[in-house]
């Protein structure tokens, strides 16, 4: 069954000055089935990051429509927006976006404050998690006090807590160094194997490497995607770099 | 070259910055004009035609350095964490290969930029503001007030000095953390929250010894001379107490709230305790300085307002028949004033004022030494004694007490009655040496034609009515015996009511005075003095003009003051959240969630300094009434309304300038 699904999705940008008409995206359409992981790969300006602020519903398309387990959320309401990006979306992002005025224990406590759950219930969750993603020991530190891995793990814990349909990752791996992303991504494999859905944006062949189906986007289009079937990371891996190397030397592909 | 470079340099960070600079300038830029105005007043010439002059003087001056005191902490403050903002960027200059050095020669060129547009800017609106409030006050009073618009060289010139040396201050303290600080932790700096005061609870103990001592002093002064001078040291006590005990409390209180989970982990309280926690001693400072500014307005503007409204009670206490003629006479009843008495009815009648009642009464008045059980004229007396200790005793006969309020008394030769304008008696005997009488009743009020002049009398005085005119005598024969050259007389008192135009009694009074004084009298007899209630009445208000003139203007200028403090303060924190807002946002937060947790910040501390300044103003009540009563207002009743009217004034625009800078920064942090 599909969580989410994605029709024919465009958005056009009008430049301030003059009339000029830029097409960030042009009939961007997939599905994502429950319990996928999923990257989307392209170059800087290929639509990406639209794409992503569009599911992540903090941007509108021009056109098409995105349905999240059978939401359309053109159709939430602007007031009930955050709840709805609040209780089924989980957001990792680049730069961690942790707040500096938080604990590492209140960052990851956050969505569930606003969820307006009561302190027992946070308390148990926010264990429960930091266990399974071994930052325990951290939780009374500041975000100020903890290396970037560390960082992002509570970024992920944040996201996780809600037990969101769908978790949307924005380059997690941009800012860390490779033994962090190595076990950033190994964290990702394993809460996939449990079930979480995930849709991760990246342009870093290994990130992708570690995904169930990878798609290619250029120039505002899906260009191409590549499953994992019985691959392996290596196999993989592979495959998109030889995949990355095609598109980049403009050639087309027949499939 | 490279110095061009530097300026150049350091202009364009200000600009770059100018998110965080312009709330900074603007500050600056008040808090000189602020300081100028103070001193300007202080040293206008005007003031020498004041009654109390001097003393007003003193008092703007001991404002001043409240003022300065108060520049200096607040410039420091926001100073700091408007660096601490941009430690990162110093610590990337840093990186891309900048000494310390160099980096300290660019902020010594902010430094100055900042100093010369803030004391440009601040002496063109301090100048401006003076005039603009000089002349709408003096529409509102509707009459002339003599001290005049001036530009004071000498204010400009102290206020060029003492702001250069902050400024130069501000400067070495940004050095310090500059040449103390690692580049990484600079470019780190900006997210680091600040950290407790590691000596917390000294500051609590030294806080609230400071706030007692000052409570203490306020509390107890009993002199109405001294109460001005101890007034300014309680003054200074209280604001360094309110400081530390807000720092050290508020983190306190914070910190309590954070400990309980079931309060801190909701939507309404998560987000505004652990913001003010980050920033705990900008939140305590900033808070510390609107209550202090709170407390000056309310003061001010409450005693100023009780002034103005009591005036015309001031008058009628101290005048209390429209002419009054005072003489002096050897022994009881020996001297003949009806020479005198006829000069005042010829000018009465050559006016066209016609009598309506007079009244003549006799007072025996001198000053005694209070002691333990009683008062004593003894020569061997501690003459060490402080003058303070001296009250006045004013005699008057029974006769002369039934007479003037219409009453029917009768007293036994042991028995006297007791009105004191200050200090209640407290006791069953009164006692003078070997005098020694029975207090049948110690009376709330008793005005009378010779307790004018008593009202107006700072230190502490008791009228006694006593039986006969023999014992007045005796009194007088005693006290005679004791001061021997420097005795008292016995007054003797006239006065009229009258019926007619104020324009006449002016006449008949000037025609009264040269009368007297051309008049012949025996010798060892004096002529005696006349006052009248209409000219007294327009002295009165040429003097209070000038003080409420003063009180009004200050006190504007203070509550203009707390608005701007309000609004950078809630300005700057806007500024500091709306990364944090916005990422919340990003998560989940709603716009409701947002206001919800505004108001909820509001309502954790907001009305604290609103309330200190409540407790602050019930403490200074005590001082404040006995500068008054030296003021020659002595009805507290009417101090209080006033106060409470104040306060409750006070306290709609406190919530209405919330109102607006809340949204203000509900602007800033949404989406």
């Amino acid at each position: 069954m599909a969580i989410l699904e994605v029709k024919s999705l465009n958005k056009i940008y009008t430049t301030r000055f003059g009339g000029n008409q830029v097409e960030a995206l042009s009939n961007v359409s997939f599905l994502v089935e429950q319990g996928e992981y999923i990257a989307i790969m392209g170059e800087s300006g290929s639509g990406k990051t639209t794409l992503l602020n569009i599911l992540a519903a903090l941007d509108t398309p021009t056109g098409g429509e995105v349905i999240l387990d059978g939401e359309n959320l053109s159709t939430v309401k602007e007031k009930q927006m955050s709840a709805f990006r609040r209780d089924n979306l989980g957001f990792v992002f680049q730069d961690f976006n942790l707040l500096d005025t938080f604990s590492l224990y209140d960052n990851i406590s956050l969505p569930l404050v606003l969820m307006k759950k009561e302190y027992p219930e946070i308390r148990e969750k926010v264990e429960t998690i930091s266990y399974k993603l071994g930052i325990h020991e951290l939780l009374r530190k500041f975000p100020y006090e903890v290396s970037g891995g560390q960082k992002q793990r509570v970024a992920v814990a944040r996201a996780l807590i809600t037990e969101p349909k769908l978790v949307l990752a924005d380059e997690p791996t941009g800012a860390l160094d490779s033994s962090s992303t190595d076990s950033l991504l190994n964290l990702f494999n394993k809460i996939n194997e449990e079930g979480q859905t995930i849709l991760m944006v990246t342009h870093s062949i290994k990130a992708a490497s570690h995904a169930g189906r990878v798609l290619f986007i250029k120039d505002g289009e899906v260009f191409h995607q590549i499953y994992r079937g019985n691959n392996s990371n290596q196999e993989m891996y592979q495959k998109i770099s030889d995949t990355l190397t095609f598109i980049s030397t403009g050639g087309e592909l027949d499939d | 070259m490279t110095n061009f470079f530097y300026a150049r340099l350091a202009a364009s960070n200000i600009k770059k910055n100018g998110q965080i600079y312009f709330p900074y300038i603007i500050t600056c830029i008040i808090t000189i004009a602020f300081y100028y105005i103070m001193k300007s007043l202080s040293l206008n010439d005007g003031l020498d035609s004041l009654y109390g002059g001097g003393t007003i003087r003193q008092t703007l001056g001991l404002g001043c350095n409240v003022v300065m005191i108060f520049a200096v902490i607040f410039l420091f403050y926001t100073n700091s964490f408007l660096m601490k903002r941009r430690e990162k960027e110093f610590g990337l200059f840093h990186i891309l290969g900048m000494e310390k050095k160099h980096l300290m020669r660019v902020t010594g060129m902010e430094t100055f930029y900042i100093a010369i547009l803030g004391l440009g800017f601040g002496f063109l609106f301090g100048i401006v503001l003076d005039k603009v409030m000089f002349f709408l006050i003096l529409r509102v009073l509707g009459r002339e007030v003599s001290l005049g618009f001036y530009i004071s060289r000498e204010a400009i010139i102290s206020t060029i000095i003492l702001f250069l040396a902050i400024f130069f201050l501000i400067f070495l303290n940004t050095a310090r953390r500059l040449g103390f600080s690692k580049p990484i932790e600079l470019l780190r700096g900006g997210n680091v929250g600040e950290k407790e005061p590691k000596a917390n609870w000294i500051f609590a103990i030294l806080g609230a010894l400071s706030l007692g001592t000052g409570y203490y002093l306020a509390v107890t002064v009993q002199n109405p001379v001294a109460a001005i001078a101890i007034f300014f040291v309680a003054v200074i006590l209280v604001i360094i107490g309110t400081y530390l005990l807000f720092t050290a409390g508020s983190i306190v209180l914070l910190k309590l709230l954070r400990a309980n989970k079931r309060y801190y982990y909701k939507t309404r309280h998560f987000i505004g305790i652990s913001g003010m926690l980050y920033r705990m001693k900008q939140n305590a400072v900033g808070l510390s300085n609107i209550c202090i500014l709170s407390t000056m307005v309310l003061v001010m503007i409450s005693s100023t307002t009780a002034l103005m409204i009591g005036s015309d009670d001031l008058v009628s206490s101290r005048y209390p028949y429209d002419f009054i003629f005072y003489s002096k006479e050897k022994v009881y009843g020996q001297t003949d004033f009806s020479d005198r008495e006829a000069v005042i009815t010829q000018a009465l009648e050559n006016n066209g004022l016609t009598e309506k009642e007079s009244i003549r009464l006799r007072t025996l008045e001198f000053s005694a030494l209070k002691k333990k059980n009683g008062f004593t004229i003894l020569k061997d007396a501690d003459i060490e004694a402080f003058i303070n200790d001296f009250e006045v005793l004013d005699f008057i006969t029974l006769d002369d007490y039934n007479r003037t309020t219409g009453e029917n008394r009768t007293l036994n030769d042991d028995e006297v009655l007791v009105c004191s304008n200050r200090v209640k008696m407290k006791s069953d005997l009164f006692v003078l040496d070997d005098f020694q009488f029975k207090i049948v009743e110690e009376l709330k009020s008793f005005e009378y034609v010779g307790g004018g002049a008593l009202a107006s009398n700072i230190a502490s005085s008791h009228i006694v009515v006593v039986k006969s005119e023999e014992i007045l005598n005796e009194l007088y024969e005693y006290q005679k015996e004791q001061f021997k050259e420097m005795a008292q007389e016995i007054d003797y008192i006239y006065g009229i009511n009258v019926d007619g135009e104020e324009e006449a009694a002016l006449n008949a009074y000037m025609e009264m005075r040269n009368g007297l004084n051309n008049l012949e009298v025996p010798e060892n007899e004096v002529t005696g003095r006349v006052e009248s209630k209409v000219e007294g009445a327009q002295g009165f208000y040429d003097i209070y003009g000038g003080l409420f003139f003063i009180g009004i203007f200050l006190g504007l200028l203070f509550t203009v003051a707390m608005i701007l403090l309000i609004y950078y303060k809630q300005i700057t924190e806007g500024y500091y959240d709306r990364e944090r807002y916005v990422i919340m946002q990003n998560v989940g937060m709603s716009q409701k969630d947002v206001k919800a947790s505004i108001h909820s910040q509001i309502l954790t501390v907001f009305f604290l300094p609103l309330i200190t300044a409540g407790i602050h103003l019930i403490f200074a009540y005590p001082v404040v009434e006995k500068i008054l009563a030296v003021l020659n207002l002595s009805n507290t009743r009417l101090y209080v309304y006033c106060t409470i009217g104040c306060f409750a004034v006070f306290s709609l625009l406190y919530v209405a300038v919330y109102g607006w800078t809340a949204k203000l920064y509900y602007g800033i942090v949404k989406k």
